[in-house]
């Protein structure tokens, strides 16, 4: 709820706008009946024809009024949650800029896009709401009361004892409703993950012959929801029919108390049209109020779920002091010191103890197993993440003593994952460096063995669907390979990156690369051999832990891991030979 | 002539589904005989309530003139009064009725169709699941179902009411006053007319924001998941500006479309309100000249309200019954597709623990029967063999799974297992010999120790950890918060592709079948993890036939027999050594892994 106040106190104005022009639309709809009672009236005593035509345009007036205020409020209520929704938008979006990899991680790629889309979109549903159906009840009932003692005193007890009794039902049912309601939803999504993996693992069921038993529980989701629908349906019909009951009590009365009245000569016949009108209209009002609120607690779940984007605390901050740092132009280009790392909620170490130097001119390999933590030194020099012990020193300043933006300027990345963004290659280039030239970007296409470029129908303009998934994986390597090293850096680190190309692209592209970044450090991460063979010097990485380093010769002189993995990639491989 | 056989297939749709109410139909006339007594009294009632104040307003006038007061008493309209009192106690009464009747006929509907859907899934073949967008079958399930209820729940009942309620207001219309009748609908076709235009331009702002919303949706999409390339080459301002850009033109598509749809119903009411000022006037007037009374002037106007809003809702209530009815066609299109052959009447026993020959026999194979993918194909797997299959992408490995496992039908030729025929046996009694690990890790939405234990929900806590333990799992597994207990949910990331590999993996250790199937199982998992599988693979595989099918050479070269495919037939078999000395396809295959 404060985040809304929040995200409306820039629109204060709007707001304000917004509920005058309710007011002017409840106040028109409820004179509406006055007047055409006062029509009564007159016809009944036999007053002037003009006078009834002169209500007869007064009643016009306050329809083209009140009709007016209600579009009028259309405009500025769709205005307004325009407005909320383009605000949390950039809210989210810009705060998940600021997220390490753990940050984001807790929330998944999934979770955050539903935060992004949907969950503002039902919030926005639910402002919409509030203000054309939740804000007019206490108008109505307000005015629809005023207007009562207006006629008459007893009449206007009447209506108050009226419009207490309905509230009284919605807020009941409203309590029990909130709750099948949530339940509802549940049960729905649940229906939906059961359905999908029904859908999309139909071969291992069948393979593990368990149709039977997902048709089980299939069934018992389905029954689960048409149950909860049933008793919300339920809930609904005695709403509405005790409602309706209520309504016909209080015209009843309306005639019995009202003809006492006008035979006491308190009130006027025509007045009982009025008083009618604006019971139903009090009862309406309320009735779909209530249908709104049940919906509201869904809309607050989503609003927790973006404030917990939103009030997020990112894990990795630049530092106060982050000093625009005396990066040393030291050979040294990335210095691992006793580095220790553990996911936050893990109970083991993904890295323990890593103490390595990539110096620049040389190349820097690190082989491992799934798992074995390879990834995370990439992660950790690019500051995804921090380490739990010891220190990173990139260009001789700790890592957390530099502004982010400043680090990962001196570093060049291909990750793991190559991902291309949607767009042209040469936009996707530009990451690398914007002000790139077209003669730098074929050049450096031919250095990442990425000449299929020019072979192209529309060359560097060639479309890239988004992922890159237009691109065959070996395409897509080298072309994330290109982009990073369109970026002038210390540092060049290639997670994995070769592992599409076949092996004659792999040498080709080892061989102009060593040309290319020939001043600066490289750290490769693979899980070929052939890939790190020539590296100046090679971790070899078993559950989070270095067992060995040097070179190839070395390795498989005194390394048992490393000969397990060169054995299994170059088995059979003497028959051939 | 295209609209009279839509019209006929509508009439063949509702008519189908009339039998599936089935048991329900009884609820359904009495509800149909409910709402006639129910509208035969809302017409009723106010008309009545007419008399009454005119009663009311004689009593009163001739109390006024003898210069008396005037109270309501049991015999001065204190007894009509308490009859209008029963009228409306009776509508109300009936109201409730067949609310509370309607209130689960729909989502019995559903739940029978439902139900009917899920068992249809068990029957239909595979080639409908490679032919259809899990989507689009999850739609039909979901909201086309829902749709249908939500029609049927309120509109079904509303459709009823609403037809007697407008013939029933209008006849009583023009009993009081034909011109003022004649002013009400000149009105009530405005509004219609006018909601008519505006439909047409909402739908097309609605259109442009779709288009804003796949703007924004790709670009959030996009933007998540290349985080990592986003903040690595510090484009966040450049990326957050092209984010502001999308969500704008999405802000200022939406403000229009939200606008054009809020304004509908109010402006209906601004047209309807007109018209009620309208009739006021003329009525005032009628009323001065004596010709209506106070109470039919009341009653005018309640019979206005009664009609005007079915009238107006007309419009949406057929777009809304035309559109379930649409869900519910292809509900049924789902439930009539093609089903897979019923299991074989006398099934051939002695299946339970198989010894594992297969054998493929001149087998004849394609997806349709126009394209025949598979020529000719034989081949025999003794017990206790490794079998491997290599070849390039649509060469047609893992179709001869798919027939392995029966999948699909052959068109020609036979596959057996221990001899027998695979359609001679039930689909249980084949699938259980056999245990597959897939290309894509299904897993479902429980916990890692659930989907260890899928094929074998009996296991104890000791035999899945020493599953996964031989399936290199457990490590991993331990490094989460909550270890085996941790819930795997649909679009987490919180497992690698790599690990989840390892549970499909542990899930078929456990399983213990006589035949294994490995679909590039280890496809996702580095060389070295695949050898540690590979070696409790190889413990698993012992007397016991396996069919491998990976792009890593170096996991095959041990195996009794390589069938090389090539676009749907084996164009070499034999073993490694065999194979590099025939220097064929396979042997070029291999060498060109060390180029």
């Amino acid at each position: 709820m404060k985040l809304i106040l929040q995200f409306l106190k820039p629109y204060r104005r709007l707001c304000l706008f917004n509920i005058l022009a309710m007011l002017l639309d409840v106040a028109g709809g409820l004179l509406v009946p006055r007047l055409t009672a006062d029509m009564i009236n007159i016809g009944v005593e036999s007053g002037s024809l003009d006078y009834m035509i002169g209500k007869g345009i007064a009643m016009l007036a306050v329809t083209v009024l009140s009709g007016a205020g209600a579009l009028i409020g259309s405009w500025l209520c769709a205005d307004l949650s325009a407005k909320i929704g383009q605000d949390m938008r950039n809210a989210v979006y810009e705060k998940s800029l600021t997220f390490s990899e753990h940050d984001f991680e807790q929330f998944g790629t999934g979770s955050m896009i539903t935060r992004t889309l949907n969950d503002i979109n039902i919030v926005q549903q639910s402002v919409v709401w509030c203000i054309q159906m939740v804000l007019p009840v206490p108008a109505v009932c307000v005015m629809g009361v005023g207007l009562a003692f207006a006629i008459d005193r007893v009449m206007g007890v009447l209506l108050i004892a009226v419009t207490v009794l309905i509230i009284v039902l919605a807020v009941l049912v409203t309590r029990k409703a909130s709750v099948i309601f949530e339940r509802l939803q549940r049960l729905l999504d649940r229906m939906n993950v059961v359905l999908r993996e029904n859908l999309t693992g139909v071969r291992v069921i069948r393979a593990f012959n368990k149709e039977k038993d997902e048709e089980k529980r299939m069934r018992k989701t389905f029954e689960d929801y048409a149950e909860t629908a049933v008793s919300a349906n339920l809930l609904f019909a005695g709403l509405e029919s005790t409602a309706f009951f209520v309504i016909n009590i209080c015209i009843v009365a309306i005639l019995w108390i009202g003809g006492d009245r006008i035979g006491a000569g308190f009130m006027e016949i025509g007045d009982i049209t009025a008083l009618t009108e604006y019971s139903i209209m009090i009862l309406f009002y309320i009735i779909m109020a209530q249908m709104v609120i049940i919906l509201l607690p869904r809309a607050r779940v989503c609003i927790g779920r973006i404030r917990e984007v939103l009030e997020k605390e990112p894990e990795i901050l630049d530092g106060e002091d982050s000093i625009r740092s005396p990066m040393k132009p030291a050979v040294e280009a990335a210095v691992f010191r006793d580095v220790t790392f553990r996911f936050p909620d893990a109970d083991e170490n993904a890295l323990t103890d890593l103490n390595f130097i990539c110096r620049k001119g040389e190349t820097t390999a690190v082989i491992g197993g799934t798992g074995s933590g390879k990834s995370t030194i990439a992660k950790l020099l690019l500051r995804f993440h921090d380490v739990t012990e010891g220190s990173i020193f990139v260009g001789g300043a700790d890592v957390r003593n530099i502004a982010q933006n400043e680090l990962r300027s001196r570093i060049s990345y291909v990750p793991q994952k190559a991902w291309l963004f949607s767009g042209t290659i040469a936009d996707n280039l530009c990451y690398g460096n914007e002000n790139a030239s077209e003669r730098e970007m074929r050049r450096i296409l031919s250095v990442a063995q990425a000449d299929f470029v020019s072979s192209l129908a529309n060359g560097l303009d060639a479309h890239v669907a988004q992922g890159g998934t237009n691109y065959s994986g070996g395409q897509k390597q080298r072309l994330c390979i290109a982009r990073a090293l369109m970026k002038k850096a210390d540092l060049y680190i290639f997670d994995d990156s070769f592992s599409a190309l076949d092996f004659k692209t792999d040498a080709a592209l080892r061989k102009a690369l060593k040309e290319e970044v020939a001043d600066a450090a490289v750290l490769i991460i693979a899980q070929r051999i052939n890939t790190i063979l020539n590296a100046d010097q090679i971790l070899v990485l078993d559950e989070g832990r270095i067992v060995g380093i040097g070179r190839h010769e070395e390795l498989i002189e005194n390394c048992p891991v490393y000969r397990e993995i060169a054995r299994s990639q170059m088995k059979g491989g003497g028959e051939v030979g | 002539m295209a609209e009279k056989r839509r019209n006929k297939g509508a009439a063949a749709t509702v008519m189908r589904l009339w039998k599936t109410v089935g048991r329900q139909r009884i609820r359904l006339v009495i509800v149909a005989v409910s709402v006639i007594f129910y509208t035969v009294l809302s017409v009723a009632a106010p008309v009545y309530s007419a008399g009454i104040v005119d009663l009311l307003w004689r009593e009163i006038r001739g109390a006024l003139e003898n210069g008396t007061g005037f109270r309501v008493t049991w015999e001065h309209g204190g007894r009509e009064i308490m009859i209008l009192f029963g009228i409306y106690t009776a509508t109300g009464v009936l109201y409730t009725f067949q609310s509370f009747l309607m209130a689960s006929f729909a989502e019995r509907l559903s739940l029978e169709l439902r139900t009917q859907i899920s068992r249809k899934l068990d029957r239909l073949p595979l080639s409908f699941f490679d032919n259809h967008k899990t989507g689009e079958v999850l739609s039909r399930a979901t909201n086309d179902l829902d749709k249908m209820s939500e029609v049927l729940q309120t509109g079904l009942l509303k459709l009823f009411t609403a037809v007697g309620m407008v013939v029933g207001s209008l006849l009583m219309m023009f009993r009081f006053h034909i011109g003022l009748t004649v002013v009400f609908l000149v009105f009530t076709l405005l509004s219609i007319f006018s909601t008519k235009l505006f439909a047409a331009k909402t739908l097309r702002y609605a259109a442009l924001r779709q288009q804003a919303v796949s703007r924004v949706t790709g670009q959030v999409e996009e933007a998540y998941s290349g985080r990592t390339v986003i903040r690595a080459f510090n484009r966040e301002e450049k990326s957050a500006e092209e984010m502001r850009d999308a969500v704008k033109e999405l802000a200022d598509t939406s403000r229009k479309a939200d606008f054009m749809m809020n304004m509908v119903n109010p402006f209906i009411r601004l047209v309807n309100r007109l018209g009620q000022a309208v009739i006021a006037v003329f009525a005032g007037k009628l009323l001065l000249d004596g010709v209506l009374t106070v109470g039919t002037f009341q009653a005018f106007f309640q019979y206005v309200y009664q009609a005007s809003e079915p009238l107006t809702e007309a419009a949406y209530m057929i777009n809304s019954l035309q559109s379930s009815i649409a869900s519910v066609e292809r509900i049924f299109e789902l439930l009539d597709e093609k089903e897979i052959l019923p299991d074989t009447a006398d099934p051939a026993g002695g299946t339970e623990n198989a010894e594992g020959r297969v054998e493929f026999r001149n087998v004849r194979f394609g997806y349709t029967p126009e394209r025949i993918l598979m020529k000719d194909i034989s081949f025999t797997a003794e017990p206790g063999q490794k079998i491997a299959i290599v070849g390039s992408t649509g060469a047609g490995k893992t179709t001869l799974i798919n027939l392995l496992m029966r999948f699909y039908e052959v068109n020609g030729g036979q596959i057996t297992l221990d001899g027998v025929p695979t359609d001679c046996l039930t689909y249980r009694g084949l699938r259980s010999n056999f245990g597959m690990v897939l290309q894509d890790t299904w897993l479902f939405e429980g916990t890692i120790a659930e989907n260890i234990a899928y094929g074998r929900p009996d296991a104890s806590r000791e035999e899945i950890i020493a599953a996964a333990k031989a399936a290199r799992a457990d490590f991993f597994i331990r490094t989460l918060p909550k270890g085996y207990d941790t819930v795997l949910e649909g679009d987490a990331d919180n497992i690698s592709a790599g690990q989840r590999q390892l549970l499909t993996i542990a899930r078929v250790m456990l399983c213990n079948p006589a035949v294994l199937i490995l679909d590039e199982a280890t496809s996702s998992v580095d060389t070295r993890t695949e050898m540690e599988i590979g070696k409790a693979m190889n413990a698993l595989m012992k007397n016991r036939t396996s069919f491998v099918i990976a792009h890593r050479l170096s996991t095959i070269v041990d195996a009794d027999l390589i069938l090389v495919m090539q676009n749907g037939d084996i164009i070499e078999k034999g073993d490694h050594k065999e194979l590099l000395r025939a220097k064929g396809a396979y042997a070029e295959l291999y060498n060109s892994q060390f180029a």
